[in-house]
């Protein structure tokens, strides 16, 4: 504040002084975009040669903040603000999520919320999940079986002896599930799988480039700049027009070939992707050692989950999984899971739930009985929890003729009255055609 | 607002600053004032039971997580809360999450707002108009009475907190949010890296306060505009619709101390809640001097 040593300055001149430091501001907020925005040339690729490339990518260690964000048209949900970081959240609206990959079996994903974090950690043959909100960790490890397969192929893999015995392509319903059997992934595909697990760029790239394989153009359309990196624009178009795909645009980048953006457009929307999952910022340096392992607090709930080795491939080709049927191929194709008591499903979650409060009392047994009594219960006497999973099931769901119908951008889900789950990546008419 | 043409302005425009005495006697004026600037503000009655009154909540909140920590209300509200009973640390964050979002920016606006329509309230911004120092220097030394009272309401929560926390529950290697747990030095670090965070997210804040003291002469009226800022900031911040405007607000990043409780601290995301922090100050701060040295003061 210079007023003591200059000359006085005019109230106007003095009034412009905070118009300046606005402007100071604003520049300081633009120049370094600006600075991003210019890219350097990168040398032309075809469509066949980037796809290897981000294939041979696989090993590369990331690390950075991915922020992805869904705009899949279904009603709301405040769930984030309600209970903290939690993977429903990414059911709509924008997330931000932190991922660590050393580019082989390990890897950290963690979901931040405000004050809260939700983490899913791979290590080899077994995975974490710790929820910072309520506290608890689950446990995932290979059943023996599973556990003496992994052995056997990180010691073939580490040897080189791993001539691509892979299993053949596993097309599921979803596009997003569609697996794809590149070598570098055979362990990943045998680690345990996760309830809630969190995407990555890298693993929904994936996920479209095996898709691509089966019916869909691929071509390399340009340039772009992700997280101040120069990258290939690669574009997915499904042939098929039956499905709510429109296309998959992937943002490759330009030096390493690790996949930075993945924008998935549905046909109902041309404004914005339906999915996008962007890295913000990202290194290529290895994480540390202490990122990737995860031991339990030692006062948490740890709740041990084995993975049964069968379970891990789901619907292979050759001997599909019984009680689910596959109808058409590739983007459009329907998957009919028959047998599937919904209502009983839905019922069991808030009764468990009860059963994890209960034990404690509050205050004396007459204020737990005074508490008792202003518990709202149905008919048989279970506690109605608020956002359980029925109440979820019917703010998603509409209800139409033999069935309650889930539509979004992207999937079509349809559960029909006699117990038969129809989902795929179609209009909601093809569906309802089907079933 | 202009009162030139009050009766009995007492000092007019391009009188009563600018070419003032020379520096050395400006010096020793400019140190006195600071002195007894802070002495006002540390000294008021008002001011001291505000600061009590913070000081008192990480004393409730542990008393309350000790008598509930064996019944059936443990692990109510946020995930954190519920850590208390395992870790004395973790009362300091539980204090600071629950005082920041209104408490907190309450008290320094009453403080910050009252800095100097307190003065013009009082009949006393005219002595103080007398000292030889400019009123530029007038209005940093307000500033700092303003800053340091925001320092002493976070530390002094912070410090009761961990007393309370330490005697209730002991001290603990600090379990992250991300769920690993780091040594009781790494831990003290990381809680002295929040208490740090939340106080200098504050300075944003007290910019504002500064700028509409100098507006009126009803210090309410200065609080209570203070006070709203941040709510306001809070209720937009919530609107995904306004998600374009989110990174200029100034409460966007208050919540981000969080980042000191995740395994990888992402200090870009501390860069940018500070250097949101000090473009708010700079331009409200610049706001403040403007209207400070070209208004009449009156009383």
């Amino acid at each position: 504040m210079p007023s003591t040593v200059l000359p006085p300055l005019s109230p106007r001149a003095r009034w412009a002084v905070p118009v300046v430091a606005a402007v100071v501001v604003a520049g300081a907020v633009a120049a370094p975009r600006l600075a991003a925005a210019d890219s350097s040339e990168l040398p032309g690729l075809t469509a066949q040669e980037l796809v290897a490339a981000v294939a041979e990518a696989e090993r590369t260690p990331v690390s950075g903040t991915v922020v992805y964000t869904a705009r899949l048209g279904l009603p709301s949900l405040p769930i984030a603000e309600v209970s903290g970081a939690d993977p429903t959240a990414l059911l709509g609206g924008s997330s931000t999520m932190r991922v660590w990959s050393d580019g082989a079996e390990r890897s950290r994903v963690a979901l931040l919320g405000t004050v809260s974090e939700y983490s899913v950690v791979h290590d080899g043959p077994e995975a974490w999940t710790f929820s910072s909100t309520s506290g608890t960790a689950t446990h995932y490890v290979l059943d023996a079986e599973g556990q003496a397969r992994y052995e056997a192929m990180a010691a073939d893999l580490a040897d080189g002896t791993l001539d691509a015995p892979l299993p053949a392509g596993a097309p599921t319903a979803l596009p997003e599930d569609l697996a794809a059997q590149l070598p570098d992934e055979v362990l990943a595909e045998l680690a345990p799988s996760v309830d809630g697990s969190l995407p990555t760029p890298a693993a929904a790239a994936r996920a479209a480039l095996a898709a691509a394989e089966l019916s869909a153009t691929v071509e390399v359309t340009g340039q772009s700049t992700v997280a101040d990196r120069a990258a290939y624009e690669v574009v997915v178009t499904p042939t098929s027009d039956g499905t709510l795909v429109d296309r998959v645009v992937l943002d490759v980048d330009g030096s390493t070939f690790v996949p930075l953006r993945v924008q998935v457009w549905s046909t109902q929307d041309e404004a914005a992707p339906a999915l996008e999952l962007t890295f913000t910022d990202v290194s290529f340096a290895a994480p540390s050692d202490a990122v990737l392992g995860f031991t339990p607090p030692a006062d948490t709930q740890v709740e041990e989950v084995v993975v049964p080795s069968s379970m891990d491939r789901p619907a292979t080709a050759g001997a599909p999984t019984p009680g689910v049927d596959v109808s058409g191929t590739g983007w459009d194709a329907v998957a009919t899971i028959s047998g599937v008591d919904v209502p009983g499903l839905l019922a069991a979650d808030p009764a468990a739930l009860v059963e994890q409060v209960s034990p404690l009392t509050i205050g004396s047994e007459r204020a737990q009985d005074l508490v008792e009594q202003f518990r709202p219960t149905d008919e048989q006497g279970r506690t109605a929890v608020d956002l359980d999973a029925a109440t979820l099931y019917e703010t998603l769901t509409t209800e139409v003729e033999g069935g309650r119908l889930l539509t979004s951008t992207l999937l079509s889900v349809l559960v029909t009255d006699d117990g038969r789950v129809l989902v795929g990546a179609v209009p909601p008419q093809t569906l309802l055609d089907l079933a | 607002m202009s009162r030139a043409d009050a009766p009995g302005a007492l000092l007019e425009p391009g009188t009563g600053y600018g070419d003032l005495p020379p520096a050395p006697a400006l010096r020793g004026s400019l140190a006195r004032l600071l002195v007894a600037e802070l002495r006002l503000v540390l000294g008021r009655r008002r001011n001291q039971a505000l600061l009590g009154g913070l000081a008192l909540v990480p004393l409730v909140l542990g008393l309350v997580v000790r008598l509930t920590q064996d019944s059936a209300l443990r692990d109510q509200g946020p995930g954190f809360i519920g850590e208390v009973t395992g870790n004395g640390l973790f009362l300091v964050v539980a204090s600071v999450f629950v005082c920041l979002p209104f408490l907190l920016p309450l008290c320094i606006g009453i403080a910050s707002g009252d800095a100097i329509a307190g003065e013009a309230a009082t009949g006393t911004l005219r002595y103080l108009l007398v000292v030889p120092v400019g009123r530029s220097r007038l209005l940093l030394v307000k500033a700092v009475g303003a800053l340091v009272f925001a320092a002493t309401a976070v530390a002094g929560i912070a410090a009761v907190a961990l007393v309370t926390g330490a005697a209730f529950f002991g001290v603990a290697p600090l379990t992250l949010l991300s769920g690993d747990v780091v040594p009781v030095g790494d831990g003290l670090l990381r809680v002295l890296g929040v208490v740090l965070y939340v106080g200098l997210s504050f300075i944003g804040l007290v910019a504002v306060g500064l700028f509409f003291s100098t507006l009126t002469e009803v210090p309410v009226g200065a609080m209570a505009a203070t006070v709203v800022v941040p709510v306001v900031s809070t209720v937009l911040d919530s609107l995904p619709q306004l998600s374009a405007i989110h990174p200029v607000l100034l409460t966007h990043h208050w919540f981000d101390f969080a980042e000191f409780l995740r395994i990888e601290i992402g200090w870009d995301v501390l860069a940018s809640g500070l250097g949101l922090q000090a473009a708010w100050a700079l331009v409200f701060g610049a706001l403040a001097w403007s209207r400070f040295t070209t208004a009449d003061v009156t009383s």
